[in-house]
């Protein structure tokens, strides 16, 4: 092996299935880099090999079929923004998508397959997809796997693993009636939050029918919360119900990070104020 | 699977208007291509972590970073640094002397990025609000000016280009 990066251009899926195979855990997947390329700048990955999959078709693009919505995984932030399907069905993935770190210029070349299979804690996607009931098609040699991605993000230091590529997300539309929000606490325009919530919520006049919440950035991966918050259904908002929310929700927060974007308590308190208020923003939408 | 690694890689990259046909290795980044190997020195290195944007260009229309973008990755690709705004001439674009009127920089490390956010925000937005301005300017920061007059200066550069666009359709 030389002391630099090979590259490797794969047209298709089976070539890249078949790159995948043939290399050791050396090899890394290439997309729009935004997260691959900060980590080889500061020396934390050394990749032996680049596998380019920008040039695979199959992965790119925005499809609706069979009442379902397909995202390929190195569609790029912008894309999903920008599209009018996103908008309209799933308008709270459309929203989040807005709200990554790191401008236009990551916005433009940064992919939602990147923001997924990087597994950062601090990253923007993963609660809506979550609380949208998110499912994923993984390639390993020949064979594609379509699995629920909760079930992908159990542990956050395994990921796909260096044989799978994250082929594409699908998504149910959302409920028309449904009202949804995204909060991110940051500091600065471009930046991390140091807590966010996903929230979608359906009402029967005014009472709670349906409620997802999915909390990020406060521990090493997102929260679902919705079963632990399943005592707000037959709720109509109050002020007591707010409160109880923000409480439940800090509780579920066994294991807070604590780092630069703030300390362990902090994190779990405020991962509750980001819960109250999607929650009570989403009630606001709905009807 | 070996006879599909390339050591090298060739990439054909139109670089403010000129065709570059070049063989890189493989982990150049775009920064260090345009900066050491074609001298476009405009654009400049910050941080190599995507935080800062002074090493922002623009790649087929849409701006990037170029310190965390890999330059074998684009294979073709039409890109755009600072010094593709200015006329052949050396005259600047309305952009350009609008950021200068306003003191939109004092170091003007910053600018390559605030100058090519605000090119690509202008292209589809002719009139941009506040909000719109620091949504588009976000991946980009700047430790002189506090940002106000980087704000005027863009609400400037709007109205030159405005104004400019008018006198071509009269």
């Amino acid at each position: 092996m030389s002391l630099y990066p090979a590259f490797a251009r794969p047209r298709d899926l089976g070539q890249a299935a078949e790159i995948m195979g043939s290399l050791s855990t050396g090899a890394m997947i290439i997309a729009g880099g935004q997260e691959l390329m900060p980590s080889v700048n500061y020396g934390a990955l050394m990749p032996e090999v680049y596998i380019d999959v920008g040039q695979i078709a199959a992965l790119k693009g925005i499809t609706e079929e069979d009442g379902g919505i397909q995202i390929g995984s190195s569609t790029v932030h912008r894309d999903v923004q920008d599209s009018e399907v996103i908008k309209s069905k799933l308008p709270l993935l459309s929203y989040a998508a807005t709200q990554i770190g790191g401008g236009m210029q990551v916005h433009n070349r940064g992919t939602i397959g990147g923001n997924i299979v990087a597994m950062h804690p601090l990253y923007d996607i993963l609660p809506s997809l979550l609380a949208l009931g998110a499912e994923v098609d993984v390639l390993k040699g020949e064979g594609e796997a379509r699995v629920a991605l909760a079930d992908l993000m159990k542990d956050a230091s395994h990921g796909l693993g260096s044989e799978s590529l994250l082929v594409r997300i699908h998504l149910k539309p959302m409920t028309p009636s449904a009202g949804w929000s995204y909060e991110k606490l940051k500091i600065t325009a471009g930046g991390y939050g140091s807590a966010n919530a996903a929230a979608i919520v359906t009402l029967d006049g005014d009472k709670i029918t349906g409620l997802r919440v999915v909390v990020g950035a406060v521990s090493a991966l997102p929260v679902d919360m919705s079963d632990a918050l399943g005592g707000c259904r037959g709720q109509a908002w109050s002020e007591h119900l707010a409160e109880e929310i923000e409480e439940k929700a800090s509780a579920e927060v066994t294991d807070p990070l604590s780092d630069h974007q703030g300390d362990g308590d902090w994190r779990r308190a405020m991962a509750g104020v980001m819960a109250r208020r999607a929650v009570e923003t989403a009630v606001s939408k709905a009807g | 699977m070996e006879d599909m690694l390339e050591d090298t890689v060739l990439v054909n990259l139109r670089i403010n208007g000129k065709l570059h046909e070049l063989e890189i290795p493989a982990h150049k980044s775009l920064l260090d291509l345009l900066r050491d190997d074609l001298n476009l020195t405009g654009t400049h290195m910050g941080c190599m972590t995507g935080h800062c944007g002074a090493c922002t260009v623009s790649i087929d229309g849409r701006v990037a970073k170029s310190c965390i973008t890999l330059a074998a990755t684009l294979g073709r690709a039409k890109i755009t640094t600072i010094e593709g705004l200015t006329e052949d001439d050396g005259t600047l674009s309305p952009i350009q002397q609008a950021f200068w009127d306003e003191a939109g920089f004092q170091c003007a490390f910053c600018a390559p990025g605030m100058l090519m956010c605000t090119a690509e925000l202008l292209e589809d937005n002719s009139d941009p609000s506040d909000e719109e301005i620091e949504t588009a300017l976000a991946g980009n920061l700047c430790r002189c000016t506090g940002y106000q007059s980087i704000r005027r200066a863009v609400k400037a550069a709007a109205d030159k280009k405005n104004k400019s666009t008018r006198e071509a359709t009269e």
